[in-house]
């Protein structure tokens, strides 16, 4: 697309989307929302960004292996902090009982390994919008 | 070592996140991905020591209340369950690294075993959890990864068939998830275990909606598991995906729905609730239509996965008039007849593989003389297929002395005749391709006794395959006994 | 009869909305047109299981520590559509590639057409 007010505009809601997305990630543990609705803002940015600069920048800013791993990355650390509980005190996902803090009732830093496991989704979210977009119009610019 | 369910369920998911990052080298993958499923039979095995030895056991996630958290029931079948479905993929793994170099590209490879790893990860999340909803999620994951391994081989009418698998698949599950709505208006639980508690003080209150919900359910089950008019996803299917992923399909996944909805019926709803909607005569009637309908329409077809695919339907058929019996003989002769029909369709799929493998052929009219040019695999075949029919000694017999003993047992003679009709449908289409194959003569090439232009990677799970199908055909109590053992879990 | 109806259009809408999404996913030939039916369906299960956990002047359930005999709706039915949605999006996502390789295959999106030429023709 090659149209001046799309991109400036975009080039200005962009950041403004990322940031409500990351906030919806770090508060998924007091609100509504958390690692799915938060990913998929901060991933329908990257769409945006893909749809309206075109396939090759978007390829530019985040490489398909890059976002592919990012991708494993996300899950893998949610099995990881699952594995955390199941070692110490022998059931998969523990949260208390395996020593996270719970911090203080409603601030930014509590709930134990929540945000941590919501970090781990809004990751994997994200990156998963990303590389199907970029996998859909990659096979549609084949022929 | 309370940890193994765990362990087996997230072991495929770990390797299937790992694959997509591993170095593009086909040796490297595959004995990454024949590692983990070792693995995977080793812990699978020694869980199932540990149930059998110890008990039944519930492992509940996070240390929450079983009520709250999410919770694994692992009962001797289940465990049973797991590692026959770990070991036979493991055989059919084995197999498929030679198969997939002929049916995939080289670079498809590693997304193919990331989907089996899926596959494998939903199958047995499915069989352990004891969370209704937990089920639903695993086999949302199950029927998008079952079409995904569909349409991996680009080929026009495989597209076509995922397509149609995937829009029936997706109606089934959303009649599933709108049953679940309905049951939990009336429980508020999502523990199968206090669902039913809740379901039996109850019922009379809210019959309307138990009926729906009972509906819903079992028709969304049956769109997936394939019960007879709602097949017609299944040929198409499974006769186009690759030879070892129909041998999945056929063998495992449509199993998988059928232990669900044994866990729905028996284990949430109770036989008396479902007895007095009488959910069981549905049950009853479809799985005869699909018996004598499925061997009828396979009668008719001229590819040999598709004659497999219409075979399954007719098998299927037995396992829910089983079920439908809502008796402990007949649950346990419908629990038989899922491990021999998954070991006879299995070994069926795989030599019917081997011959489109090495002869490029699927018609059923190019088959004269195969036997000789393939010994092994047609002996695989004949073997499966006569299990099929029915022939004593091989593990089909078995289960249709079981289904029969349990149809007089509840004084259903009727059916006793329809499993007879239906035994000699199967081998109207099994028979002739016995005899064409061993009997009649290629116009081209004498029959002269060759080895079988198979890798050994073939051959041999094939073979294991075929010598599980005679061990449990001459001893089933293998099998019945940790059936038997696990039967008060359900009633 | 139909005052209790009245008293749940939530019950109408969602079977409403399920019979419309079935109906377009059966009669229609157009393959775009039956996953659109589809997600009609899923819309349609969304709405049933939400409302099932709306309480009537119930708030959304935050808690706050000082505020006590608040009447909060019945949080896990939304937490369990919003499982369902992922699924919803992966369906649609899935399919959707899939029609773009059917449409190259074939040069339509006629199912009845696609059923036609099955065959390989190379």
């Amino acid at each position: 697309m090659n149209d001046l007010i799309v991109k400036l505009i975009s080039r200005l809601l962009i950041p403004f989307i990322q940031l409500y997305g990351i906030y919806i990630i770090l508060h998924g543990h007091l609100s509504f929302g958390g690692g799915f609705s938060g990913g998929a803002l901060v991933g329908s940015s990257l769409m945006l960004y893909a749809i309206i600069f075109g396939l090759k920048e978007s390829e530019k800013k985040l490489p398909h292996s890059v976002s592919q791993f990012i991708e494993s990355f996300g899950v893998l650390a949610y099995i990881i902090i699952g594995f955390i509980g199941m070692i110490l005190v022998g059931s998969f996902l523990s949260n208390k009982s395996a020593g996270f803090s719970l911090g203080e009732f409603g601030t930014l830093f509590s709930a134990g390994m929540i945000p941590l496991l919501t970090l781990a989704i809004g990751i994997k979210v994200a990156s998963t919008m990303i590389t199907l977009l970029q996998r859909l119009l990659k096979e549609d610019s084949h022929d | 070592m309370k940890q193994f369910p765990v362990l087996i369920v997230l072991l495929p998911l770990f390797s299937a996140l790992i694959i997509p990052l591993l170095p593009k080298k086909k040796r490297f993958l595959f004995g990454f991905v024949s590692v983990m499923f070792g693995l995977l039979f080793i812990l699978s095995i020694l869980s199932y020591l540990n149930v059998i030895n110890d008990g039944s056991f519930r492992y509940v996630f996070g240390n929450y209340l079983a009520m709250v958290g999410i919770e694994f029931l692992i009962d001797p079948l289940i465990a049973l369950l797991v590692l026959f479905v770990s070991g036979l993929s493991f055989l059919i793994i084995i197999y498929s690294f030679s198969d997939i170099q002929h049916e995939l590209k080289e670079h498809q490879y590693a997304y193919y075993y990331c989907l089996i790893m899926l596959l494998m990860f939903s199958m047995l999340g499915m069989l352990y959890t004891n969370d209704i909803f937990n089920t639903y999620v695993f086999m949302e994951i199950l029927s998008i990864v079952s079409t995904a391994i569909i349409s991996i081989k680009h080929k026009r009418s495989n597209f076509l068939a995922s397509f149609r698998y995937l829009m029936l698949s997706s109606i089934g599950s959303l009649t599933i998830l709108m049953g679940l709505a309905f049951l939990y208006m009336v429980t508020g639980q999502l523990n199968m275990d206090s669902m039913s508690l809740v379901i039996s003080n109850v019922w009379t209150l809210y019959p309307t909606n138990l009926v729906l919900a009972i509906g819903f359910i079992l028709i969304g089950l049956a769109i997936k598991s394939a019960m007879f008019p709602l097949h017609i996803w299944l040929p198409d299917a499974h006769s186009s995906a690759p030879s070892p992923s129909s041998a999945f399909l056929s063998s495992l996944v449509v199993k998988i729905y059928i232990v669900v909805l044994i866990k729905v019926i028996y284990r949430i709803f109770g036989i008396e609730i479902i007895a007095s909607l009488r959910i069981d005569d549905f049950i009853l009637i479809m799985a005869s239509l699909g018996m004598i309908f499925g061997s009828i329409f396979a009668i008719g077809q001229k590819d040999i996965k598709r004659l497999l695919a219409y075979s399954s339907v007719a098998q299927i058929g037995y396992i829910f008039l089983g079920i439908g019996l809502l008796t402990p003989l007949g649950l346990a002769a419908g629990l038989f007849h899922i491990f021999s029909h998954a070991l006879m369709k299995s070994a069926l799929f795989l030599s019917a593989g081997s011959i489109i493998f090495s002869t490029n052929k699927r018609k059923l009219i190019d088959l004269d003389g195969i036997g000789f040019k393939m010994p092994i695999t047609m002996i695989t075949f004949s073997i499966a297929a006569l299990g099929m029919i029915g022939i004593p000694g091989i593990s089909g017999f078995m289960s249709k002395i079981y289904l029969g003993l349990a149809l007089i047992a509840d004084k259903h003679p009727i059916f006793l005749s329809l499993i007879l009709l239906s035994s000699f449908l199967n081998a109207i289409y099994y028979m002739p391709i016995l005899i064409s194959s061993f009997l009649k003569e290629d116009v081209l090439v004498k029959n002269t006794l060759q080895k079988d232009p198979l890798p050994l990677t073939m051959i041999i799970p094939m073979v294991i395959i075929t010598l599980s199908v005679l061990l449990i055909g001459l001893y089933p109590q293998i099998i019945m006994d940790v059936i038997e053992l696990a039967l008060p879990y359900y009633f | 009869m139909i005052e209790a109806l009245l008293k749940h259009t939530n019950y109408l809408g969602a079977i409403a909305l399920f019979i419309i999404g079935l109906y377009t996913v059966l009669t229609h030939n157009n393959v775009l047109k039956k996953v659109i039916g589809i997600n009609i369906m899923e819309t349609s299960v969304f709405l049933f299981f939400v409302s099932i956990g709306m309480i009537q002047f119930g708030r959304a359930p935050i808690i706050k520590l000082n505020e006590t005999d608040i009447i909060y709706v019945n949080p896990l039915p939304s937490a369990l559509i919003l499982t369902g949605i992922v699924v919803a999006v992966s369906i649609t996502a899935y399919s959707i590639s899939l029609i773009i390789q059917l449409y190259r295959e074939f040069g339509t999106l006629d199912l009845d057409k696609m059923l036609e030429n099955k065959e390989e023709q190379e």
